[in-house]
């Protein structure tokens, strides 16, 4: 019964699952505080940056993406296609903000 | 005997949806940009009308739902059956508990008469009546993407049940638990957009 095995037991162990857990729940509260914060304009940029962090981690550890071994080109696809959205918002703004 | 599987083709398969969500959700994540640069006190206004625990809350249980999803395919791949069903069953009961959630934040603002269109709402500025037009789409899009998620865990659950998915074979629920961590994702940039707005 041929599988392919080479890239089936790339689990991780439960610990590094909870810790990322942790991780994501300590975020989580360092963006409500930061929220309460009154840091005028750079409130935005930090909330959205901790959220990079955070999905960085799901992505990275949830779901393996750290991991995946062999097909260079497939961990690039989300950054890639996230870079391309970040883009078309700046692009956007070129518009909108001097209108 | 299952001579057509490949499950590498079929995660890529599933990391292409993925993307092409990201892209959905995307193009209303460009509209809240522009709607916000163009509104930035009125959003500000509305977004303290939305209830800030209840959305930290909801995001707490999406990350420990993102944790049990991970743990139960983490079992199954070590042949544990029946932890896998356990965290599994976790995952769709507090993904639940965020769809109830959600239902009274909804319900709450329906009471107060805001809803798209509502005559309530349109007495407002344009700037608020924007913001709650993106509230309910976005986060009622994300809304149905739960539920659907929720319902092809469920799926997962009699597969693993009747065996289908067992330590040889678990690339269906390894699929859906990349499926159910994107609307994680999704929803970990929805909170601080609409509820932590300074």
């Amino acid at each position: 019964m041929e599988k392919n095995k080479e890239e089936k037991f790339s689990f991780l162990d439960h610990r590094t699952y909870v810790l990322v857990w942790l991780v994501l729940i300590a975020l989580t509260g360092i963006t409500v505080s930061v929220a309460g914060m009154n840091l005028g304009r750079w409130s935005i940029s930090i909330a959205l940056v901790i959220a990079a962090i955070k999905s960085g981690f799901v992505l990275n550890y949830f779901m393996h993406l750290k991991y995946e071994k062999g097909i260079r080109l497939f961990k690039w696809m989300i950054p890639g296609i996230l870079a391309l959205l970040v883009l078309l918002i700046g692009l956007t703004f070129f518009d909108v903000a001097f209108r | 005997m299952n001579g057509n599987k490949d499950d590498t083709s079929s995660k890529i398969g599933m990391w292409l949806f993925i993307l092409s969500e990201i892209i959905l959700f995307g193009g209303l994540f460009i509209l809240y940009a522009v709607y916000r640069f163009k509104n930035p006190s009125a959003f500000h206004l509305a977004a303290e009308e939305l209830n800030r625990p209840f959305g930290t809350i909801n995001t707490l249980i999406l990350i420990t739902s993102s944790l049990t999803m991970a743990l139960s395919i983490s079992c199954v791949q070590k042949g544990n059956r029946r932890s896998s069903l356990v965290f599994l069953l976790a995952t769709l009961l507090l993904g639940f508990v965020f769809l109830a959630n959600k239902y009274f934040e909804w319900a709450g603002k329906i009471h107060h008469e805001i809803y798209p269109d509502s005559p309530r709402l349109l007495e407002r500025n344009k700037g608020e009546i924007l913001f709650y037009g993106l509230y309910y789409s976005m986060t009622g899009l994300h809304g149905l993407h739960v539920l659907v998620g929720l319902g092809v865990l469920l799926f997962m659950g009699i597969l693993i049940t009747k065996r289908k998915i067992d330590e040889t074979n678990f690339a269906p629920l390894e699929n859906s638990g990349l499926y159910w961590h994107l609307v994680d994702i999704i929803w970990i940039f929805l909170f601080p957009l609409f509820y932590l707005i300074p």
